[in-house]
């Protein structure tokens, strides 16, 4: 009877793996089906630029299968929706842009490779990868060559330098830090502030640093700066004890929503403290791990890429238009960004009145763009000075609060 | 002072959690010399187990914290099944070595199972108990924290109780202390280890229970550090005696909670609150060097 059970829950065990591997093979059926719908579409794409060489050629690198899946479909279902957008007005210097995209699965290598093939196959521009890392590999590539890299959403700070082909249509995490000491300086009014981050992660010790050194310019006081190892800690109280008896009448706690929503926002208020908590867009997707208790989160503020509530007229054309297009499952900072990025490609492209490489290069340095994730920008080293959504919590929604000006 | 006091209590409450987690630890190691690293994935189980039966039991009109039966059906059934099903084979043909190797891979099993059915996004979990805070002398006592702390003494003592005076406890420690000799003796050695597992499992149940009361959010790798932290406390209260396994949960919670708390005024700043996990793991390796055995342990000579 023993040996029978054990038998049924091996099995059962077995089975269980099995699946898992087969997901995964799914997953790979898909990118190689996607690899091949690539190669059937540049074949395609090769025919129609041999017959007339009347349409301009842009590549999209995304992973859109791999770890990172979520954000590359985002913001891959981004830029295709702006350049249909584009193509139905009448395309670009009045020819019809061809899209050719390749899945880099989130890896390095297989991005390189992809911008390499992009490369060879004589696009005049390209649009991503999509995550830090991903970037940091393809960037060295893209100055090498003389290829625009525009990544809609790589944040990593050290991305872009002066003098070269990399740009991106998001802000730099330490931009955050920025905004956020600002906003609790002139919209909140507050004068001492506490922060508590995470040293080991890049991110949130970033936006911290940033925080530190902005708050010094908004005339700050930081009466508390207390730390946890790691953005995945779930006890904060001790540190959060301290924070509120140190006299602080505000706090900057920027980790992911994954310990904003049960732990810190909790945990703060159970310690004591009652001021406005604010954060990053990390905070984004908070609304899934509140405890039941929303009113507890009324007083929380955060900086973001957009916000779908923001009234303009851009921002509610995107909304509905990618909503009927894709739906709302990927309706989010990334698709937003990745529209973006594929506007301000075409403006550049417009403005330079070419397709040449190093033309567009120096349009998109000197671009002056405006669409849904704001008006701005880009500094010396292609990154956009941006204006700022600040979004917060209304007893459990999520609401727009002040576009917080560059 | 209130602030100490304040401090002292969240040491209390993490703690508490730790020593419930470290017990089970500590019974399996303590009867097959096993340190079974699946024990902080019984906790994930339990958790999610919660998350589903809560509403349940809220919608049938019973108190939340009843949803605990479920899951300490769920955990004894993972823990006795992962028993039967790995460790006891292992045991039987492999060294000691493989064992553990078979611990840390169950634990991975579990975690990935665990994504697999569930998904890797985090879930939260329903408020467990409706208790208001008490204030006494300028020193905010949470309601959570209290009926945790209790919760966890009580459990201890009954656990130790149990271990002490009745005949299953008694044939524990006999397997304990001499497996072959209680076999002569006539003990049902394997019922006897399969009970340790269901009672180990059992406490993994009610400390999810007290876990996600005080942090209400179940996640697929949620076993890991928790459970590593409550293997600590284990071996520094002495890994195979249950009164150590208190102790030593307790003495880690209050470290971790004072160490955030003072580290960088203590330090002028050279160490920060971040530091908290290095000083727990770095106890670790402190006992290991000075007194193996742990806190309550007595140093045995091993046969060679």
């Amino acid at each position: 009877m023993k040996k029978i059970f054990a038998a049924i829950v091996a099995a059962s065990m077995v089975m269980a793996i099995c699946a898992g591997c087969g997901a995964k093979d799914k997953v790979g059926e898909v990118a190689s089906d996607a690899k091949q719908t690539a190669e059937e579409v540049k074949e395609e794409v090769e025919e129609a630029v041999a017959d007339d060489g009347e349409t301009i050629k842009i590549g999209i690198v995304a992973g859109v299968t791999g770890p990172t899946a979520v954000y590359g479909v985002a913001a891959q279902d981004g830029m295709l929706l702006a350049f249909d957008e584009i193509n139905a007005n009448g395309g670009i210097l009045g020819k019809q842009v061809e899209v050719i995209k390749y899945d880099d699965k989130g890896d390095p290598t297989e991005s390189c490779n992809a911008f390499n093939k992009l490369d060879g196959e004589g696009v005049c521009a390209v649009l991503g990868p999509i995550t830090s890392g991903v970037c940091a590999a393809v960037a060295p590539i893209a100055n090498d060559v003389g290829l625009v890299m525009l990544t809609a959403t790589g944040t990593a700070d050290t991305l872009t330098t002066a003098d070269d082909y990399v740009f991106r249509a998001c802000f730099a995490d330490s931009y955050q830090g920025k905004k956020a000491a600002q906003f609790a300086a002139q919209e909140l009014g507050v004068k001492d502030v506490a922060i508590i981050y995470a040293s080991g992660d890049a991110y949130s010790a970033g936006c911290c640093d940033a925080f530190e050194a902005a708050a010094a310019e908004y005339g700050l006081n930081i009466v508390a700066k207390e730390g946890s190892a790691t953005t995945d800690d779930t006890d904060f109280s001790a540190q959060l004890t301290t924070i509120a008896n140190s006299g602080a009448e505000a706090l900057f706690a920027p980790y992911y929503y994954n310990a904003v929503g049960p732990y810190i926002v909790p945990q703060a208020r159970e310690a004591g403290f009652t001021g406005p908590i604010i954060g990053a867009d990390g905070y984004d997707g908070t609304l899934t791990t509140m405890i039941e208790d929303k009113s507890i989160y009324n007083d929380i503020y955060f900086t973001n890429h957009y916000s779908p509530e923001d009234p303009s007229d851009t921002v509610q054309n995107f909304v509905k238009n990618f909503s009927d297009e894709y739906g709302t499952d990927y309706l989010n900072a990334f698709s937003a960004l990745g529209y973006d990025a594929a506007y301000m490609l075409a403006q550049a492209i417009e403005e330079a009145g070419t397709t040449d490489r190093a033309a567009i290069r120096d349009a998109i340095a000197a671009i002056n763009f405006s669409g849904v994730t704001g008006s701005f920008t880009l500094d010396e080293t292609g990154t956009p000075l941006k204006s700022v959504p600040i979004i917060t919590f209304k007893d459990g929604e999520q609401v727009f609060y002040t576009m917080l000006e560059n | 002072m209130a602030v100490f006091v304040q401090q002292l209590l969240n040491g209390l409450k993490i703690g508490s959690v730790y020593a419930l987690v470290a017990l089970g630890y500590t019974m399996v190691y303590g009867i097959i010399k096993l340190i079974n690293f699946a024990h902080g994935d019984f906790i994930m189980v339990g958790a999610y187990t919660l998350v589903f039966t809560i509403p349940l039991m809220v919608a049938s009109g019973m108190p939340a914290w009843t949803a605990v039966i479920f899951a300490v059906v769920a955990c004894v059934a993972v823990g006795v099944g992962v028993e039967k099903v790995a460790y006891k084979p292992v045991r039987e043909k492999g060294n000691r070595m493989s064992a553990l190797i078979t611990a840390v891979a169950m634990s991975l099993f579990l975690e990935n199972l665990a994504q697999v059915l569930f998904g890797a996004s985090p879930k939260t979990v329903s408020n467990i108990f409706k208790i208001s805070n008490i204030t006494v002398g300028g020193v905010t006592l949470n309601g959570n924290t209290i009926i945790t702390i209790i919760i966890g003494v009580v459990v201890m003592l009954v656990l130790q109780a149990f271990v002490q005076n009745t005949k299953m406890g008694r044939a524990m420690r006999a397997v304990s202390e001499d497996r072959e000799a209680s076999i002569l003796a006539g003990i049902k050695v394997n019922q006897t280890i399969t009970l340790t597992f269901a009672i180990g499992s059992g406490l993994a149940a009610i400390a999810s229970l007290m876990y996600c009361a005080a942090y209400p959010q179940a996640m697929p790798t949620m076993g890991s550090m928790l459970g590593l932290k409550a293997f600590v406390a284990a071996v520094l209260g002495g890994i195979g005696i249950v009164p150590g396994a208190m102790i030593g949960g307790l003495v880690i919670g209050l470290v971790e909670s004072l160490s955030k708390a003072y580290l960088t005024t203590l330090t002028g700043g050279v160490l920060t609150s971040a530091f908290s996990d290095a000083i727990v793991f770095g106890i670790l390796i402190v006992v290991l060097l000075i007194k193996p055995a742990g806190i309550l342990g007595k140093d045995v000579g091993e046969k060679v």
